[in-house]
């Protein structure tokens, strides 16, 4: 979707990066920040309990066309906004000598959860109306409080835990299952069983071994992500916000990737708006829904690869077989 | 007596004879003494009683109060000319000049290997050498007296000679001859440096003038060790730079030849084998006076200048600091990417900075080891004013990590991009062959390894290696980056371009400049190595450059070895990729989609837009449903009503949807925004426009 604005706004690009960052006062080393992946990485940054973390910025505008414009008094804002705690903070920055503009920001972690957007708005004065909108920088930075690598694509969780004796209590009604997948949390879990069925875990992670080795190991593999595809895309869809007119936003966080790769397997040919509206008709509605299972099964089956997982297997147990008779 | 000014008596008196081609025994007959009185005179052993300064003035036919002085040289009517030298005996001939051949005659080329040998050469090393190029284009009366001074008249039946050969030097001569002819123009540059050692030495063996001027791939470094090159072949890129394979020179010396030290001018010509008036010359010529001893007769030599000639000559020295100054004439760029002299000035500016921005760095540690300036002349006048050569203008991050080394504001770890990051990468240097075992490995030699950020996308990712004099040997992709790494660039220091003391610098130095081919541009297997070191020198030499990969990897992050858990063939389907891309096909069918907006405020508020779409492939005809709504930061978007829509390209409107017939594959329609409908007032704020497909009755 594209926008409009009612007044000239700026055509040059205006970019932004985190220059440094200390925690409580000491310098965080630099393999925290990444440039190329526009993320800081807050986790296990030396200390366990850490107050604030203060950001420093450097960003670049389009002077000259700023100083062409009709465009007056120019502030430069740095805004950290969360969605899961509806944090906002905004820090401004100032121009400096070499042409660049500077500043800081800072970030509480009791206002943070998991990890914050760190954005830059370019607002200045147009027909006497102040604060007007003129340009953002194309690409938001995050601040993950969650990891300790900084990298922007997130990963699904994948924690091994005995379910009958393991810390997390709420597992142990569980105990039976050799895995379950988790998608209430921020990023989606799935955690496997390391106490029922004995040596799958291992014959998971394991990278040689046997052909049934192998068999087991990607059948269970394509099994699993089956169940995550399913359940992510299912909790995907639920409690999608609406516009006025009926029509879902995308949905933030891991939720958008699922859509934008799932949606096209499930509702081929369609704008992912079109399709997530049809699917909230039907599920809100109720009809179609059921309908709608298959084309989620066969999504999902194609993320875990099933189709091309069992013709593997098959060969492999074919040539099995044949060896075994001659 | 006014002795300080002049020089000492035996080598005066030593030169003046040789000149007036008197010997030294006619000399003690004619002054009624022996011959080894003079002898001791001329070694400086004892000086003649005034009386037989008189009688000496008296031979050489000079007043007796230069014989006292003894500022300038007698005789100055002996001719400069030029010496070609004979044809080989055996019959062998040279068409051209086998060394220049191994490099391109290309300004960069010229710029890195002479401004490598000025460095090489520095004199005091508490100052940098300064070196300065000159392009200075002469035409007309200029070029008339140039060439007058030059005694080109004498020479032309040479290059006529020379050039008409059927081989590839002639061809090029010929060209450039007629060029000159046609254009009466000709572009000189000349190559000075100060704080150099000059060209010292005797006039034919060993010495740095015989070096330059006389040899053949004789590398003569010996000031400090460090020396970049070793093969002797950098000074003939001098030659191969003219199209007319001619230098004149003009050297201040840091220690005295024959007494005196400045404007020794000697000029020097490469032709291919050549006849001239049926006598056959080998190659090279000289220009200089004509030698009057019995072992070298008629050879021109080097001779001591007045002020005069090397104005004429375009050799004038500015300043009395040592060090040598080569007039190319006949100056071109042979890769032909710089034809202007504009172009040939930015091209040298450019080359100086790439090759030698690391020289030109100082800080506390170590000063700058060079200035480098360019200027353009024509005809006398400045066309484009001295321009300092600024490392850090063209190599940013590369020199802020030097000069944070030399000032010792480096880090171990950075915890800001601009940062310098350092680290140690050792080198192992094995034992000479003749030299005793030791045990392990050998020497360790602890090379200096700095990383910072950059901008630079084109250059990013690299070691430039450096040893000597800061001089670049290679630049190097270090091997299994971790995927995302920031831009960085990175310098290794090795040898003496630690800047640090100990014996394993030499060793060092010695041990990688034997492991490099004749372009200096790799540490690698050469025959050097093999032949020179111990077993196992090849191996120290890959661990070293293994080691180098290994230092980056750890400079900048330690991401690899982070993994998170669960087993690798689970997390492998369970990646979200966010670009969205499927793996299918079937989403290459693609959607409708809105490819750009024009939008405009009206008075009364509304919105007039003009939007084009974009249309994927279909069999059908499509029914979209054009929406308009008011952006917001968060919540559900108000939609916002069209009071009208208009068809512009490719589409029908019915019933507010667009109707685009089949196989459309771009269509635009207008529409105006109905002011009762806004929520806010149109000009505050920010309009949204997306076409959906056509819901029918859902609304």
């Amino acid at each position: 979707m594209k926008a409009a604005f009612p007044y000239p706004t700026l055509f040059g690009d205006v970019s932004f990066e985190v220059t440094a960052v200390t925690v409580d006062g000491s310098p965080l080393p630099y393999t925290h920040v990444s440039k190329a992946e526009q993320t800081v990485a807050l986790h296990q940054t030396g200390r366990d309990k850490w107050d604030v973390a203060v950001l420093h910025i450097r960003a670049a505008l389009p002077e000259q066309e700023l100083a062409d414009g009709p465009w007056t008094d120019a502030v430069c804002l740095a805004v950290l906004t969360e969605k899961a705690t509806n944090a906002r903070t905004s820090g401004r920055l100032t121009r400096v000598q070499d042409g660049s503009w500077q500043g800081r920001i800072e970030l509480v972690r009791n206002n943070h959860l998991n990890r914050a957007s760190l954005s830059l708005t370019v607002a200045a004065t147009l027909d006497n109306l102040p604060g007007r909108v003129i340009g953002t920088a194309e690409r938001d930075w995050f601040v993950d409080l969650k990891v300790t690598t900084p990298v922007r694509q997130r990963e699904i969780e994948i924690v091994e835990i005995d379910f009958r004796e393991g810390d997390l209590e709420w597992l142990r009604p569980f105990k039976e299952a050799p895995w379950i997948v988790e998608t209430t949390g921020e990023i989606p879990t799935v955690y496997l069983n390391t106490s029922a069925v004995e040596g799958l875990v291992e014959v998971l992670h394991g990278k040689g071994g046997s052909a049934e080795e192998k068999l087991l190991r990607e059948m269970t593999s394509s099994q699993i992500a089956q169940d995550a595809w399913t359940a992510m895309f299912h909790t995907a869809i639920s409690d999608l916000d609406l516009d006025e007119d009926g029509t879902p936003q995308m949905p933030g966080g891991w939720r958008e990737p699922v859509l934008q790769m799932m949606l096209p397997d499930v509702l081929p040919g369609r704008q992912l708006t079109d399709a997530l509206f049809d699917i909230n008709e039907r599920r809100t509605k109720g009809f179609g829904w059921s309908e709608l299972q298959t084309s989620v099964q066969y999504a999902a089956g194609r993320r875990s690869q099933m189709t091309k997982k069992l013709a593997v297997a098959t060969r492999s147990v074919n040539s099995v077989a044949r060896g075994g008779s001659q | 007596m006014s002795v300080e000014q002049g020089e000492a008596f035996g080598p005066w008196l030593g030169r003046q004879l040789r000149r007036a081609t008197i010997s030294q025994a006619e000399l003690a007959k004619r002054l009624g003494i022996t011959r080894a009185a003079v002898s001791a005179w001329i070694v400086g052993r004892a000086e003649p009683r005034d009386e037989h300064k008189r009688m000496i003035a008296e031979i050489l036919g000079i007043d007796p109060e230069a014989v006292t002085n003894r500022t300038s040289d007698v005789s100055t009517n002996l001719p400069l000319t030029w010496h070609h030298r004979p044809a080989h005996a055996d019959g062998g001939r040279e068409y051209g000049n086998a060394a220049a051949f191994a490099f391109n005659a290309d300004l960069s080329v010229l710029a890195r290997e002479a401004t490598q040998n000025s460095l090489d050469e520095r004199h005091d090393l508490t100052r940098p050498v300064q070196v300065h190029y000159t392009l200075h284009e002469i035409s007309g009366p200029h070029l008339d007296k140039f060439l007058d001074t030059l005694r080109w008249n004498e020479l032309r039946e040479h290059y006529d000679a020379a050039a008409g050969k059927n081989q590839k030097v002639s061809r090029s001569l010929k060209a450039a001859l007629e060029e000159l002819d046609r254009t009466r123009t000709t572009l000189l540059l000349r190559v000075d440096d100060y704080n150099a050692a000059g060209l010292t030495g005797p006039e034919y063996s060993d010495g740095r003038f015989a070096a330059v001027v006389r040899r053949q791939l004789d590398s003569h470094k010996e000031s400090s060790r460090r020396a970049g090159g070793s093969y002797g072949l950098g000074k003939v890129t001098l030659w191969a730079t003219s199209k007319f394979g001619l230098v004149m020179m003009n050297s201040t010396l840091s220690e005295p030849h024959e007494g005196r030290t400045e404007r020794r001018v000697i000029g020097r010509l490469d032709l291919p084998w050549r006849t001239v008036d049926d006598e056959a010359y080998a190659g090279p010529a000289w220009f200089g006076e004509p030698d009057t001893s019995l072992e070298h007769p008629k050879v021109s030599r080097s001779w001591w200048a007045d002020e005069e000639t090397v104005r004429d000559l375009h050799l004038e020295r500015p300043h009395s600091d040592a060090g040598t100054s080569f007039l190319i004439v006949g100056a071109y760029d042979a890769s032909g990417d710089a034809a202007s002299l504009q172009d040939m000035h930015e091209k040298l500016v450019r080359s100086l900075a790439d090759g030698f921005w690391a020289a030109m760095v100082g800080g506390q540690r170590a000063g700058a080891l060079l200035d480098a300036r360019v200027t353009t002349m024509r005809n006398g006048q400045v066309l484009v004013p001295e321009q300092r050569v600024d490392p850090y203008s063209r190599h940013p991050a590369l020199s802020r990590a030097l000069k944070a080394y030399l000032d010792n504001d480096t880090v171990p770890e950075r915890t800001s991009g601009d940062q310098v990051a350092q680290t140690d990468v050792p080198l192992f240097v094995t034992p000479l062959l003749n030299a005793p075992r030791v045990e392990g490995k050998g020497t360790e030699h602890r090379a200096v390894l700095l990383l910072t950020a950059t901008d630079d996308e084109e250059r990013k990712n690299r070691v430039v290696c450096m040893r000597g004099n800061r001089m670049t040997i290679m630049e190097r992709r270090p091997r299994e980056l971790p995927l995302g790494t920031d831009s960085f660039q990175a310098v290794l220091l090795a040898g003496h371009a630690t800047e640090n003391d100990g014996d394993d610098v030499q060793l060092a130095e010695d041990f990688l400049r034997a492991s490099e081919p004749p372009e200096h541009n790799k540490w690698d297997r050469t025959e050097e190595l093999t032949s020179l070191y111990r077993r196992g020198a090849l191996s120290r030499i890959d661990d070293f450059k293994e080691e180098i990969d290994r230092a980056v990897r750890e400079l900048v992050g330690r991401r690899e070895t982070v993994t998170r858990g669960g087993p690798a063939v689970l997390q492998e389907l369970l990646r979200l990729n966010s670009g969205g891309v499927s793996t299918g096909t079937r989403r290459a069918q693609g959607v409708p989609t809105v490819r750009s907006i024009n939008a405009r405020l009206d008075d009364t508020g509304a919105w007039h837009v003009d939007v084009d779409l974009k249309l994927p492939e279909a069999e059908d005809s499509w029914l979209l449903t054009p929406v308009a709504k008011f952006d917001v930061r968060s919540g559900g978007r108000p939609a916002v009503e069209w009071s009208l829509l208009t068809a512009a390209d490719n589409c029908q409107v019915e019933n507010g949807n667009l109707v685009i017939p089949a196989g459309t594959r771009s269509a635009s329609f207008a529409g105006v925004t109905d002011p009762a409908s806004h929520p806010v007032r149109g000009k505050l704020s920010r309009l949204l426009v997306d076409v959906q497909k056509a819901r029918g009755g859902a609304r």
